[in-house]
């Protein structure tokens, strides 16, 4: 055995070369793998972190579904609740800080603050509020106020320091005095930073309100959260509410991210095949260039065992290495791919957290991937015959296929691993509205692609050859060379295959995404086109009137045609939280907004009967999943009691809420029982060929009223530009692939070429010039490379095409081709392979044609 | 290679009949020393020798005697440290790279013992190398009746579309042949094209090579250890220890008859 691991070593460092370029493909692979685990972790502990900072020392949360809040009689009956041992209610409102009187009027919106109105004897007992200035609010404050860091450092404020924030239209603005600083961003993501403490009191007279956002509860010694939980619903049954523990939190949190995670997944998977492919390659190549060695090593009586421990141990050393290599980069490649989600995500990010657990997975997953792919090249070494010592002469024939084959097995067998070991990715996603590329599912999406690339890959050895007939084809011009490189790559054509595969899954990842990519953004295009009666809509943070001043006034406007108001809000439909819109059915059959399915009602008659009230419009999605149909009734919780509405519609496609999409009702029912207080904003129509000119005094006018004026296509934009950061971090992921490809491609056309030494003598001593034998060469990855982004692109249209139809949620958005994705992966292929071509393109070209011609 | 003619080049810019005797090649005192583990060894030590058009030379000299080393300078696949080889009036040693890879297209022709052939290309394709690589259409007009007619020339007609490993050893050397033959060179070099190869296919080729130069005036240098072979020449040199030892002029003659030769290479002790 001594004998056979020196002669193992011996064998890598006589190709070192080769043997680096596979460490740095297997690193490449194992870095991905790391980075993607870490940044996974990260952003769990981030979420877990984010979750119990929101909840603080609270066991259960009792959150209110409607804009009005829970009543007092509500707080006072949680408070009397047997397993109650602390209830600490707040108020919270998003609202502006009163404007500073030198300011200039500017075309944009100064950022919101959050108001957080809590009871100071209790709030403390609830939630640390760690601070870095000044003290707590207590019982006898009433116009103090406790800033976070964050805030305090964006508007220069210091302890003692007055803050003025705009309350109701009623109560006006009213300033505060600064007591305390609390330490960082303070425990609400939603606040983004900007965060002040206040009085329950005072809180509630800033906002004209009655009711509190949430009680935070702790139980009892020895009573649970779910026993609590079972006390409250018990407790209050008139008014609407949902109750929170640390963990749903946490998973609504996560949930976010979920296809993310499941996109990741595969991207790392595509990245480890290319991997793969890479170390199978060079062990192929290693053992045809030895079998003449083994040949004889066999015929001094080597057993065939230790012939296969020869080569796995050739793999063990380049797997472990390479693993080794890439847990190291994958550190700094997860610090980038955090720094770079971070932006989107809805957590902040800390610096990665490097568990041992990850690195262990990685190490491993590095080894088990190297030996796996080396089994079938040690195997077939195992069965070189002695008598292959006594052969002269070019190689046999290999049969290319059945290893790809029994590559394809080995992939199907790790995949199935990897649903087991990946960490999480077993835990079901809610549903959510809008789909990432794995949206539909969780992990069975991302591993119906894989099986897809990997059997596309199969496929990869039959097209090869024509296609390389019609990829040489723009390398004509240099006739001859094009015709000797093609002959090259036909030499050994299984390896031609593996050298394309990998270029070809990862190529095809990067059209796919793109595909995806293209898809959300026309999805969501699409859907706000059908459902928003305008081209561009007035948002506000706080409820409008949607009957006031401020509608009539910009109504007026010349060139506009309508101006509609829309609120958003909670309602409460067989105990789970439903999102509503108020609407105008007047406007929405005006302006023929809202695609009503077959059997779904009558347009006219369904928006007349909203507007009169007692009826309700729902979405298909909501229809089919609860049963409903047109005419049934719905029982609604609405303040303390129930309002029954009639269901005079069904539409294709509805206002998407913060997760779901919302159900319709006319303003008189959502200012009536659901006691919606206004609208969050207004769908602006223009007059035809008029929106140039009247735009101006719109937003202009909208401003005055701290209304936020937003393009629809910059709504819908600012949604795909935070999916395209997501997806431009996989695009480039996946190119990671395409570049292992590469590595893969030097070995092979290094191998290639020095298989060919004698027949490039032969070549230079008949007449071609050493730089006609250097674009032989490149033009032999070129074609390969052309080949590769051909079928990648196909390949990876037809996986994008897939996913389009899963995720396009009933929209006839039709399938365009992502030609951003296409043109970088023909580029990346054709450059990275050229690229690949040119170190070994030089050896042959300055090969002494001597010194070619001796060599056997 | 200076811009400014050196007395050589303009003596190789010169008439493009060669030497007034008629000699297309001529190697004046090569030396040729090969750097092997930091020792210099001396394979070639001043080897001088004159081919005349038309001429079939033949080198004999034991193994390790540097006969392919010769050839290889005499064609210009390598460089002789000191010494020059001028080949159809041209100084082949001081050319530059481009030059002599026109040289090697247009003016010689190689055939060597092993794997002559590219293996997938057909042998048509293989033959036609020359013209494919010079960017010349070899399907048509003068490259194709010249394929034409060297295929006819190693009776391998009907086996163009042939792929190499589906031929013959012998008719794989016929291959190699023809396509060394196809540019017309000025001259043949050939390193122990029999070697590999039977009694009857290396009398075939042999008979091939005779009748080029016989029949359409082709200069010939082949290397061989095989007397049999080399009585085929008109003239045979025979090297040792890197110097020519011996001239053995044996003239054109229709009946080859190897036994004279024989003896006289017995009088020399090889
Ligand atoms: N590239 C080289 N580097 C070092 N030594 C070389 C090289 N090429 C040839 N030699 C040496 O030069 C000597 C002559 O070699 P050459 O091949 O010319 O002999 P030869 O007469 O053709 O022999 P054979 O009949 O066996 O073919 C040999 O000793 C050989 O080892
Ligand atoms: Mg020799």
């Amino acid at each position: 055995m001594r004998r056979f691991s020196s002669l193992a070593w011996r064998s890598l460092l006589a190709r070192r070369l080769r043997s680096v370029l596979t460490i740095a493909g297997v690193g490449l692979g194992v870095a991905v793998l790391f980075a993607s685990l870490t940044a996974s972790a990260t952003m769990d502990a981030a979420v877990d972190r984010a979750a119990a900072d929101e909840m603080g020392h609270a066991d259960l949360r009792v959150q209110t579904l409607e804009e009005r809040g829970l009543s007092p009689e509500a707080v006072a009956a949680v408070k009397g609740v047997a397993g109650v041992a602390v209830a600490a209610p707040a108020l919270e409102r998003k609202t502006y800080l009163a404007a500073d009187p030198n300011q200039t009027a500017s075309s944009a919106l100064p950022a919101p603050v959050t108001v957080l109105g809590i009871d100071p004897s209790v709030e403390s007992q609830v939630h640390d509020m760690p601070l870095s200035a000044g003290r707590r609010l207590d019982d006898t404050d009433s116009l103090s106020a406790v800033v976070t860091q964050t805030l305090a450092a964006e508007q220069h404020l210091r302890i003692g320091d007055s803050i003025t924030v705009n309350g109701s239209v009623k109560s006006g603005p009213q300033a505060f005095s600064v007591v305390g600083i609390v330490v960082g961003d303070g425990a609400l993501p939603d606040a983004a930073g900007r965060l002040l403490f206040v009085p329950l009191a005072s809180a509630a007279t800033l906002f004209d309100a009655t009711g509190v956002t949430r009680v935070d509860l702790t139980a009892r010694p020895g009573v649970s959260a779910d026993e609590l939980s079972r006390q409250i619903e018990a407790a209050i049954k008139t008014e609407p509410y949902l109750l929170q523990k640390t963990a749903d939190t946490a998973d609504s949190l996560r949930a976010q991210t979920a296809d993310y995670r499941g996109t990741l997944l595969l991207v790392v998977a595509v990245v480890l095949f290319a991997g793969a492919f890479l170390i199978f390659n060079t062990l192929s190549m290693t053992v045809t260039e030895r079998a003449r060695e083994v040949g004889l090593l066999r015929a001094a009586g080597t057993s065939r065992s230790q012939v296969m421990s020869f080569v796995l141990l050739q793999a063990l050393v380049l797997g472990a290495v390479g693993s080794g290599v890439g847990v190291v980069a994958g550190v700094g490649l997860a610090a980038l791919t955090l720094a770079w989600v971070s932006a989107t995500g809805p957590v902040a990010l800390s610096a990665p957290d490097i568990a041992p657990g990850s690195v262990a997975l990685a190490l491993l997953v590095g080894v088990v991937v190297t030996l796996a792919a080396s089994l079938e090249p040690a195997w077939r070494a195992g069965r070189i015959p002695p008598i292959e010592a006594l052969r002269r002469g070019p190689k046999g024939a290999v049969a290319g296929e059945a290893r790809l084959r029994w590559l394809g097995l080995v992939f199907g067998v790790l995949a199935l691993a990897a649903v087991v070991v990946w960490p999480r990715a077993a835990e079901s996603s809610s549903a959510s509205t809008s789909g990432g590329v794995a949206g539909t599912s969780g992990v069975g999406g991302p591993l119906m692609v894989y099986a897809l690339l990997l059997f596309a890959v199969l496929l990869v050895p039959r097209v090869l050859g024509p296609l390389l007939r019609l990829t040489g084809i723009p390398f004509r011009v240099f006739r001859n060379e094009e015709r000797l490189a093609r002959s090259a790559l036909a030499r050994d054509s299984s390896r031609t295959a593996l050298t394309a595969g990998a270029m070809v899954i990862g190529l095809a990842m990067v059209v796919a995404l793109g595909a995806a990519a293209l898809n959300v953004r026309q999805i969501g295009a699409h859907w706000l086109a059908e459902t928003i009666p305008g081209t561009e809509v007035l948002t506000s943070i706080r409820p409008v009137s949607p009957t006031g001043a401020v509608r009539d006034q910009i109504a007026a406007i010349p060139g506009v045609k309508s101006v509609s108001p829309v609120g958003l809000f909670g309602v409460g439909l067989g105990n789970v939280r439903q999102e509503a819109a108020a609407i105008v059915g007047r406007d929405f059959a005006s302006d023929g907004r809202l695609v009503f399915v077959t059997n779904g009602g009558d347009p006219a008659s369904a928006f007349a009967a909203l507007d009169a009230g007692g009826t309700v419009i729902v979405p298909e999605s909501l229809a089919t999943a609860s049963n409903i149909r047109l005419g049934d009734t719905l029982d609604f919780t609405s303040g303390q009691t129930s309002t029954r509405l009639r269901v005079v519609g069904i539409v294709a496609h509805s206002i998407p809420g913060d997760s779901e999409e919302a159900i319709l009702v006319g303003w008189s029912d959502a200012v009536g029982p659901f006691g919606a207080t206004g609208a969050d904003f207004f769908a602006v129509r223009y007059a035809a060929g008029q929106e140039a000119a009247a735009r101006n005094l719109v937003d202009a006018t909208a401003l005055q009223y701290a209304l936020q004026p937003e393009n629809l296509d910059r709504v819908t934009g600012t949604v795909g530009d935070a999916l395209d950061r997501v997806f431009k971090l996989l695009d480039a992921l996946a190119l990671i692939a395409v570049l292992i490809a590469g590595l893969g491609m030097v070995n092979t056309l290094s191998m290639s070429v020095f298989e060919r030494a004698r027949e490039i003598g032969v070549l230079r001593a008949t007449g071609m010039s050493s730089r006609q034998v250097w674009a032989m060469v490149v033009i032999e990855a070129g074609s390969l490379g052309v080949a590769g982004a051909l079928i990648g692109t196909l390949v990876g249209l037809f996986v994008g095409g897939l996913l389009v139809a899963l995720s396009s949620g009933g929209f006839d958005v039709g399938f365009s081709p992502p030609w951003d994705s296409i043109a970088l992966a023909a580029f990346f292929g054709v450059v990275i392979s050229v690229t690949a071509a040119v170190y070994p393109a030089g050896i042959a070209s300055r090969q002494s044609i001597v010194q070619a011609l001796q060599h056997e | 290679m200076p811009s400014v003619p050196s007395p050589s080049e303009a003596r190789s810019s010169g008439p493009a009949v060669p030497g007034r005797d008629g000699t297309i090649l001529e190697a004046h005192n090569l030396i040729k020393t090969f750097r092997l583990g930091g020792r210099d060894v001396t394979v070639l030590h001043g080897v001088s020798l004159k081919v005349k058009r038309g001429e079939f030379v033949a080198l004999m000299g034991p193994s390790g005697s540097g006969k392919s080393t010769l050839l290889q300078l005499l064609g210009g696949l390598d460089r002789p440290t000191s010494g020059e080889v001028i080949l159809d009036g041209e100084v082949v040693s001081r050319l530059s790279e481009g030059e002599a890879t026109r040289l090697r297209r247009d003016k010689t022709g190689f055939v060597f013992q092993f794997f002559n052939l590219i293996p997938l290309l057909d042998v048509y394709e293989n033959v036609a190398l020359p013209f494919t690589i010079a960017g010349v259409d070899p399907r048509r007009g003068e490259a194709a009746a010249r394929i034409v007619d060297v295929l006819e020339m190693v009776d391998l007609v009907g086996c163009e579309r042939n792929r190499p490993d589906q031929l013959s050893a012998g008719e794989q050397q016929r291959v190699a042949l023809a396509r060394a033959l196809v540019c017309r060179p000025a001259i043949l070099l050939a390193d122990e094209p029999t070697g590999n190869l039977d009694y009857a296919n290396s009398g075939q080729i042999l008979d091939k090579l005779w009748r080029s130069c016989d029949e359409r005036g082709q200069t010939i240098v082949l290397v061989t250890h095989d007397a049999r072979a080399a009585a085929h020449a008109d003239r045979v040199l025979v090297i040792g220890d890197g110097a020519i030892r011996d001239e053995i002029e044996l003239g054109r003659r229709k009946e080859i008859d190897p036994r004279p030769l024989i003896t006289r290479l017995a009088q020399l002790g090889l």
